[in-house]
């Protein structure tokens, strides 16, 4: 079990009531697997893998990385050397150009990544699908899947077992989100790293190895 | 790429942004930088003028308020002398290093000439001469060489026995020594000559002389001559004031008494008319002294004043060596106040304005910010890579406005020197005991915008604090968020 949360509770205060987003949820996932994570608009799917990657803490419960609580490990820390995160609005840093974006998050984590850093992100984006060319420009200057792809790499960069992604194909096409997903697949099964991905896509759930369904507060298995 | 590398690729990366920071901390600090450099130009004048001037001070008869009068009351005021004993009073005062009080007189020779410098062949002589300038002392030590007026060179000054006793011994300038072959230990004549005027021939005769035996005991030079005057047409004037120095005598108090009184008493021989119209007036007196006070330090010049007007006689005035700054430094006090306001101005805009552009410089960049703390960058790092980037561009900013600040606070120093010296030229200066050649003109010269190394760092202080401030304050605001709350 690399990432398990346990009984994660997470509340907006609404004048004197508590709305929850999440009610003592529980859940827990493997190396080498690719899971999704359903629901609808508003469920809490966001909130969750803000709390699964450290972005935010929940009002009680803990989420576990190897068996040990995160809040123990350092959320900063964790952040820095355990996982890897990817939005669905990218994130990168436009000011900077592909490659540099790759690099900065080797020259934050304290993991062992190669000394040569340049040309482990070019290979890095090469892998994903970003040529040399394209590598060499600001990420504003690249289509919306092609900066998804920039921070697919970014996100693999500092050698990590946990990738969690937010709809990340949700402003992409069809093409385009069926070219990320293979990638998530590749990596989970021929480099057994750990992906979730949330999404509302059930074309992508299907193609999953595991799915949960969000819905009003609790976590279940989506078949 | 960490977060310095970062910082600075930050500046390059976006140039517009930088540039617009660059300036307005630029234009800012340019402002500030030269209100500063105004506000020390003007201190450091008023400092090293007055230094200048130095601490003497004099009471006089206050010829001004004199001539106010009508020539009714002038007939019927009766001017008092400065009395010895007031003259020592004041000079007990706390205020007063050392003081002296002096009679002089004017006497000719038969037997050496008068030092005239280079213009020995513009003296015709006319009639009787009375080249040397006698002047009586009482401080032992001589003042004129404590306030480096003049050095002694060779020799040795009076002592206190040979001044209370009026020894016929003296000190002379070197120069004057030079011409006339005389050394240390060697005597002197001079003559005391009391002349009629012969209304029938028009011409003045000898009625009757004594001679002054004096022996030098010392060598004095002067130590007042401008360096740097050249041939400009001032330098006339100055070299006439040099020369009357040159030929000074310095000798005891009692000895100018003793011939001042020998005068008049032969004046009175030639003249009957004068005789009778003195007869039953009280014995005269010959000790019309010149006192000359020397101040612990020029500030002191104004609580000596205030303390001394009470003490002195009707239409007597006290007058400071550093009155004169205050005739000639009208301008100097303009630019001091107005830099001021600049001052109070610039600082408030300036802490205003930068914290606003940075403030709008960090909004736009507060989902970068998010995306450094997802990737587990810590606070310190995120706050320390934007403080780089500021902190580069202020630095040149100050940096540059230090030098722009300097330069136009020069070119409005000399604008508006020029405009208000136009305006107050005029003053009349009356002749005093203490003038020493200094015009609204050395005013200026004095005055120097300058980086001085004290106000470099006192800018630098001011300006990076400043926008140190204004940057960390919203910045660690930003960072306390979690990344969700930005990012999400
Ligand atoms: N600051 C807030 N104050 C109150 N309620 C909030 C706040 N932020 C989010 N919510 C609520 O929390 C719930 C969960 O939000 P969340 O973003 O996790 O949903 P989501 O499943 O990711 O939705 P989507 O599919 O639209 O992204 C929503 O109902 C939202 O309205
Ligand atoms: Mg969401």
């Amino acid at each position: 079990m690399i990432l398990e949360a346990k009984d994660l509770n997470y509340y907006y205060q609404d004048g004197e009531q508590r709305r929850y987003i999440l009610k003592d949820t529980s859940v827990s996932f493997e190396k080498g697997k690719f899971y999704t994570i359903l629901g609808q608009s508003g469920s809490g799917k966001t909130t969750l893998l803000s709390l699964l990657s450290a972005l935010d803490s929940p009002h009680s419960g803990e989420v576990l990385f190897n068996d040990e609580d995160i809040k123990k490990i350092g959320y900063e820390k964790y952040r820095r050397n355990n996982i890897g995160i990817i939005f669905q609005n990218y994130n990168l840093i436009p000011t900077f150009t592909a490659v540099e974006n790759v690099l900065i998050p080797m020259s934050i984590t304290e993991n062992e990544i190669p000394e040569d850093t340049k040309s482990v992100a070019y290979n890095l984006l090469d892998y994903i699908g970003i040529v040399k060319s394209k590598a060499d420009r600001p990420v504003n200057k690249l289509s919306g899947g092609e900066q998804q792809r920039v921070a697919i790499a970014r996100a693999l960069a500092t050698n990590v077992e946990l990738i969690l992604a937010d709809e990340p194909t949700g402003n992409l096409d069809e093409e385009m989100e069926q070219e990320i997903i293979d990638i998530f697949k590749k990596l989970a099964h021929e480099h057994g790293k750990c992906v979730i991905v949330v999404t509302h896509s059930n074309e992508i759930a299907l193609q999953s190895d595991q799915a949960f369904l969000l819905k009003k507060g609790v976590l279940a298995s989506y078949e | 790429m960490n977060f310095i590398k970062r910082g600075f690729l930050g500046i390059t990366r976006k140039k517009g942004k930088s540039l617009i920071l660059l300036a307005v901390i630029f234009i800012l600090g340019s402002l500030i930088s030269g209100a500063i450099s105004i506000q020390q130009a003007t201190s450091n004048v008023e400092k090293s003028v007055k230094e200048r001037l130095g601490a003497a001070a004099t009471l006089e008869l206050d010829w001004e308020e004199y001539d106010k009068l009508s020539e009714e009351e002038m007939m019927n005021v009766e001017l008092e002398n400065i009395g010895l004993d007031l003259i020592k009073q004041v000079g007990e005062l706390s205020y007063v290093k050392y003081y002296d009080y002096s009679v002089s007189t004017w006497l000719g020779s038969e037997s050496i000439e008068a030092y005239r410098g280079d213009m020995e062949e513009d003296f015709v002589h006319h009639g009787p001469s009375m080249d040397f300038m006698i002047k009586g002392i009482n401080y032992a030590p001589v003042l004129d060489f404590e306030e480096q007026k003049g050095k002694l060179v060779d020799g040795r000054v009076f002592t206190q026995e040979e001044v209370d006793s009026g020894t016929s011994v003296a000190i002379i300038s070197k120069k004057l020594a030079e011409k006339n072959n005389l050394q240390v230990g060697d005597t002197f004549t001079l003559a005391n000559a009391v002349y009629t005027y012969d209304e029938e021939t028009g011409e003045e005769e000898i009625a009757t002389s004594r001679d002054l035996v004096l022996e030098v005991i010392g060598l004095f030079e002067s130590q007042t001559i401008k360096e740097d005057v050249g041939a400009d047409s001032d330098s006339g004037m100055i070299d006439w004031m040099d020369m009357d120095y040159q030929n000074t005598v310095y000798v005891p108090n009692e000895i100018v008494i003793s011939e001042n009184k020998f005068q008049y008493e032969e004046y009175l021989k030639t003249d009957e008319e004068y005789a009778e119209a003195m007869e039953g007036e009280e014995e005269a007196s010959f000790e019309y002294y010149t006192p000359m006070f020397v101040l612990n330090s020029p500030e002191d010049s104004e609580a000596f004043e205030e303390e001394v007007l009470p003490l002195l006689p009707e239409f007597y005035k006290v007058v400071s060596a550093t009155d004169q700054y205050d005739s000639i430094a009208g301008p100097m006090e303009s630019m001091s106040k107005l830099s001021k306001y600049v001052l109070i101005a610039a600082v408030i805009a300036t802490v205003l304005i930068t914290g606003l552009v940075v403030l709008l410089f960090l909004r736009d960049r507060k989902r970068e910010l998010g995306i450094y703390l997802s990737l587990g960058e810590s606070r310190g790092r995120v706050v320390g890579q934007i403080l780089i980037e500021v902190m580069v561009v202020a630095l040149i900013g100050i940096t540059l406005s230090l030098f722009s600040g300097n330069f136009i606070a020069s070119q409005v120093s000399d604008t508006l020197m020029k405009a208000d010296n136009n305006n107050s030229n005029e003053d009349v200066i009356y002749y005093s005991e203490l003038q020493i050649d200094l015009t609204t003109e050395d005013v200026m010269d004095t005055y120097e915008v300058s980086l001085n190394s004290n106000y470099i760092l006192v800018f630098y202080g001011i300006g990076l604090l400043t926008i140190l401030i204004s940057t960390v304050i919203p910045l660690v605001y930003i960072v306390r968020l979690n990344p969700k709350k930005i990012l999400m």
